[in-house]
């Protein structure tokens, strides 16, 4: 930490030396070790540690926002020179400065639990066990004579910043990071291969659930997908699994952040307050969560973090604004970027959900597709099951959803108790009535 | 030393200097590389410099900019790939990240090169009047000025305007176990305009793009021009334009970004990679009719200063325009090194990266379609019922089932061969094959897209090129309401 430290401590320092008022510099170094294996064999080794600076310039009213990989002492002086004047050839924003010091003050106390101390004894060889262990447990499921390929990965990672500020902040965060999973092909009857994959994360290695259940999962997953078909355009209930949720949520919280706010590209801006979905469309970014991927105890700008709701019982309550966004909107800051979200769950899981539908589709997939910021539009491909009767069906694919955020999520007609433990959204398995699907 | 690339007539020396190595460095690299018996072994260091301005609010109010400077070590032994990267060039962490990355083989040491040499004269379709590191940021600010006072004048509806403007020179230099030396200079520059407008208390916004690996010359008073009527064109259309009906129909996809159906339909299914894993739906495929005699695409690294135009792919290999589809026959692959040898066959040129931090993976360039023989006017009035579209967003493809999907951003319903209403927002989704069969129009109007088509895999992102004649699919699903 002490190294980075110094090293932020100067970028600082020649920033304010080359003619900055204000700045703040972070340095980073991460090491990332992967390794791959396909059907009996090694398929790629990576190792690496990787190490930058980036720098935030104020310069007489301006401002820019450097980084380079290059840490040669006379090339980062050399550098740092070039932002400066770089930044005084730009127009004047009175709303650029950094932020207020008294939202430094009050990090939590929490002990986030970060970083696996044991991150240092992983070796290349245990990697490599793992590796085998999810394609042999990808191989040993009924039906795993269609497998046409197996590719498993097993990968970790630990980065380490620190942050200095010119007016006071000054803070290092450490984290540890692994992953491991499987991506399975199969012949289907048409010619198709469809594919499929699991996988898992975790900051503690130990964390980490059993290579075999990934592997078996894989594998499972891509056979449920033989014989999938199109099905008909209509207006159905749609079961939305937990791993693929996010992505949809996303495009309802990328409005809420400062720059569409302030640029007018938001469909949500001016309705804090109002309805937008149903009242179980509820829930905070929380950067406070022990072991999250987004956790945190202060942010990107330096400000400490704080758990804030962002709908409650449906009705629009905070958005993610930086300082300078929450400047030129004449609000206060929050944070410039998600952390965690923490739903408030219900006492269903997905089986539950599943069998609460008559006729439906469980959507296990998603597929390209967009939504429109500014007018809350999207259009999204989708794959999944068929729910007959409260029970999944036959495997649908090639179909797509499409609607209006300001409409679909008054629909959210339930929210399961199992929120997606692999991604820092971790959204749990939601039930929308009636979408609007299209196939043939 | 000779040089192997030159800019603006003027032979360089070469990049040694720059990043401050020599050839004994890269001979013991690239020895301790090959120490645990790899098969081969490159080294790719890359310096990249690059700027961003940005516009909002009616000024150029932030400035960026970077610098990345680093090197990829690769070993490979057969299919398999070790790799690491360093950004501290010394030569005791250059044999570091090289011991790294021999892991990847067990067996006895094999011997480096013994000399270097320079590959032949590359290409030169890039060269640049200025480049980009002798432009000051002065002269780039009328630019983005100017960008944004068309985008107001050209409708009063416009409410908020930013425009972005970057650009890039990156310089590699790749040395392989066969002594073999390739440099490039590879400039960049991607100008985007997004706009926002308002009527009756209802917001619009749209945005567009041009790209080029051209140097500041390329934004001519006539092509900004066009870029801001283009643009509050495709916003201010959006308030008269509905959701189309869900369901299949015949789709008509206009001249020039069209291309990103080629991309996702068929471009990544026939990346080598896919293919020797068996996990591509056109693994089997090579030699056989996929399309109707008159199409024909290509995968094509030589268009002048165009976004998806190389020199010279990142192992070094020679990169020109490749027949994927040659009258209606799947031809051929896109190879990067590693594919071409399980296949036995020669390289196309399509082995590229993002950085240094990324092994090289086969990767499509400027993919388009040749001219056919039909007529727009022709297509257009054979659809009673159907979707025109000419504006697009973004595209994703499942590699084995084969199904993709494109995002529309502005498009027309087509009412008895004419275009009646203007459409936007909806994604269309088809399955690969099934929708090259489904071509069944080819027009003669190709255009290559200039606008910044950026395209993602594992995790490695590169600038690309595409086009398209106007084309007629007979059938694909599209993703609307009502």
């Amino acid at each position: 930490m002490s190294e980075l430290r110094v090293a932020a401590e100067r970028a600082v320092q020649l920033a304010q030396t080359a003619g900055a008022g204000q700045a703040a510099a972070s340095a980073f170094e991460a090491r990332d070790v992967s390794v791959t294996w396909r059907d009996g064999k090694l398929e790629t080794i990576a190792e690496a540690t990787t190490s930058g600076v980036g720098i935030e310039l104020y310069v007489d009213g301006r401002y820019a926002s450097v980084s380079t990989s290059d840490l040669r002492p006379d090339a980062l002086a050399a550098f740092v020179t070039e932002a400066v004047a770089m930044t005084r050839a730009i127009a004047e924003d009175r709303f650029r400065a950094l932020p207020d010091p008294a939202l430094y003050v009050g990090q939590s106390a929490v002990e986030l639990d970060l970083e696996d101390a044991a991150y240092d004894a992983v070796t290349a060889v245990q990697r490599r066990e793992v590796a085998q262990q999810l394609e042999a447990a990808a191989r040993d499921v009924p039906g795993a004579e269609r497998i046409l390929s197996v590719t498993t990965s097993c990968s970790d990672s630990r980065s380490e910043s620190y942050r200095v500020h010119s007016n006071g902040f000054s803070g290092g965060k450490r984290g540890t990071a692994f992953w491991l999973g499987a991506e399975v092909s199969v012949q289907d009857a048409d010619g198709r291969r469809p594919e499929d994959s699991a996988f898992a994360g975790a900051r503690h290695r130990s964390a980490l659930p059993d290579a075999a259940r990934v592997g078996r999962e894989a594998t499972e997953r891509t056979l449920a997908r033989l014989g999938a078909s199109k099905g008909r355009s209509a207006v159905l209930p749609m079961v939305l699994d937990h791993r693929v949720g996010g992505r949809l949520l996303s495009h309802l919280l990328a409005p809420l952040h400062g720059g569409p706010l302030q640029q007018q590209r938001s469909f949500l801006q001016g309705r804090f307050g109002e309805q937008i979905g149903s009242n179980l469309l509820h829930l905070s970014d929380d950067p406070l969560l022990p072991g999250g991927f987004g956790s945190r105890l202060f942010d990107g700008e330096g400000l400490a973090a704080r758990r804030f709701a962002l709908f409650e019982h449906g009705a629009l309550r905070g958005a993610y604004l930086d300082t300078y966004y929450a400047r030129k909107l004449g609000e206060l800051p929050t944070t410039a970027r998600m952390s965690n979200l923490a739903w408030r769950l219900g006492d269903r899981d997905r089986a539950a959900l599943i069998a609460s539908v008559p006729e439906g589709i469980l959507v296990t997939g998603l597929l390209g597709g967009n939504s429109n910021a500014t007018t809350g539009d999207f259009s999204l491909g989708v794959q999944g099951f068929a729910i007959e009767d409260g029970r999944i069906g036959a495997p649908l694919a090639e179909m797509n959803i499409a609607g209006n955020h300001l409409t679909f999520w008054k629909n959210l007609a339930a929210v399961g108790n199992d929120p997606y433990a692999y991604s820092a959204m971790r959204t749990p398995t939601l039930l929308f009535d009636a979408v609007q699907f299209a196939g043939t | 030393m000779n040089p192997s690339t030159s800019a603006a007539g003027v032979n360089r020396v070469g990049y040694f200097a720059r990043f401050g190595i020599d050839e004994a460095t890269i001979r013991a690299t690239l020895a301790a590389a090959l120490a645990r018996g790899g098969g081969y072994a490159d080294l790719f260091f890359q310096h990249r410099i690059s700027h961003s301005l940005g516009l909002e609010d009616g000024a150029v109010n932030r400035a960026s900019s970077s610098v990345e400077l680093g090197v990829g070590v690769r070993v490979v032994q057969g299919d398999q790939t070790g790799y690491g990267y360093t950004e501290d060039l010394s030569p005791k962490s250059l044999l570091r990240t090289a011991q790294t990355a021999a892991a990847v083989a067990d067996g006895p040491a094999r011997p480096g090169p013994v000399e270097l040499h320079v590959a032949g004269q590359l290409p030169q379709r890039y060269n640049l009047g200025v480049d980009w590191q002798d432009v000051d940021t002065q002269q780039k600010l009328p630019l983005l000025a100017q960008v944004n006072a068309l985008a107001f004048a050209a409708d009063p509806r416009v409410c908020k305007v930013s425009v972005h403007l970057a650009d890039e020179s990156s310089v590699i230099l790749i040395a392989d176990s066969h002594g073999r030396l390739t440099e490039d200079l590879q400039p960049m520059t991607l100008l985007v305009l997004t706009c926002v407008a308002e009527q009756d208390g209802r917001r619009e916004s749209n945005h567009m793009s041009l790209a080029a690996r051209s140097d500041i010359g390329f934004y001519s008073a006539d092509r900004l021009e066009k870029l801001a009527q283009d643009t509050v064109r495709r916003t201010t259309i959006l308030f008269e334009a509905a959701q189309p009906p869900a369901g299949q129909m015949p789709v008509v996809l206009g001249a020039g970004s069209s291309g990103i159906l080629l991309h996702e339909a068929i471009g990544h299914g026939l990346e080598a990679d896919f293919n020797r894993k068996n996990v591509s739906i056109y693994s089997d495929r090579i030699g056989k009719p996929i399309a109707k005699d008159f199409v024909n695409i290509v995968d094509d690294a030589t268009p002048e200063h165009a976004r998806g135009a190389i020199n010279v792919d990142d192992e070094g290999n020679a990169a020109g325009c490749t027949h994927l589809v040659h009258d209606g026959v799947l031809e051929t692959y896109l190879h990067d090194s590693i594919s071409a040898r399980h296949y036995g066959v020669q390289p196309t040129g399509n082995g590229r990266r993002e950085s240094y931090c990324h092994a090289p993976l086969p990767r499509m360039r400027a993919t388009y379609m040749l001219p056919g023989p039909h007529k727009r006017e022709e297509i257009l009035a054979s659809v009673k019922k159907g979707i025109y579209c000419d504006n697009f967003a973004n595209g994703q493809v499942q590699i084995g089932a084969g199904d993709f999907t494109f995002y529309v951003k502005n498009g027309w319903l087509i009412e008895d061969g004419k275009l009646t209403r203007p459409v936007k927002d909806v994604n269309l989704i088809g399955n690969g094959p099934k929708v090259l069969e489904d071509i069944d129009m080819v027009a003669d109007d190709l255009a290559i897209d200039q606008g910044g088509w950026t395209c993602g895999k594992d995790g490695q992102s590169v600038p690309v090129s595409q086009g398209m004649p106007t084309v007629r699919v007979g059938s694909m699903t599209v993703g609307g309401r009502g």
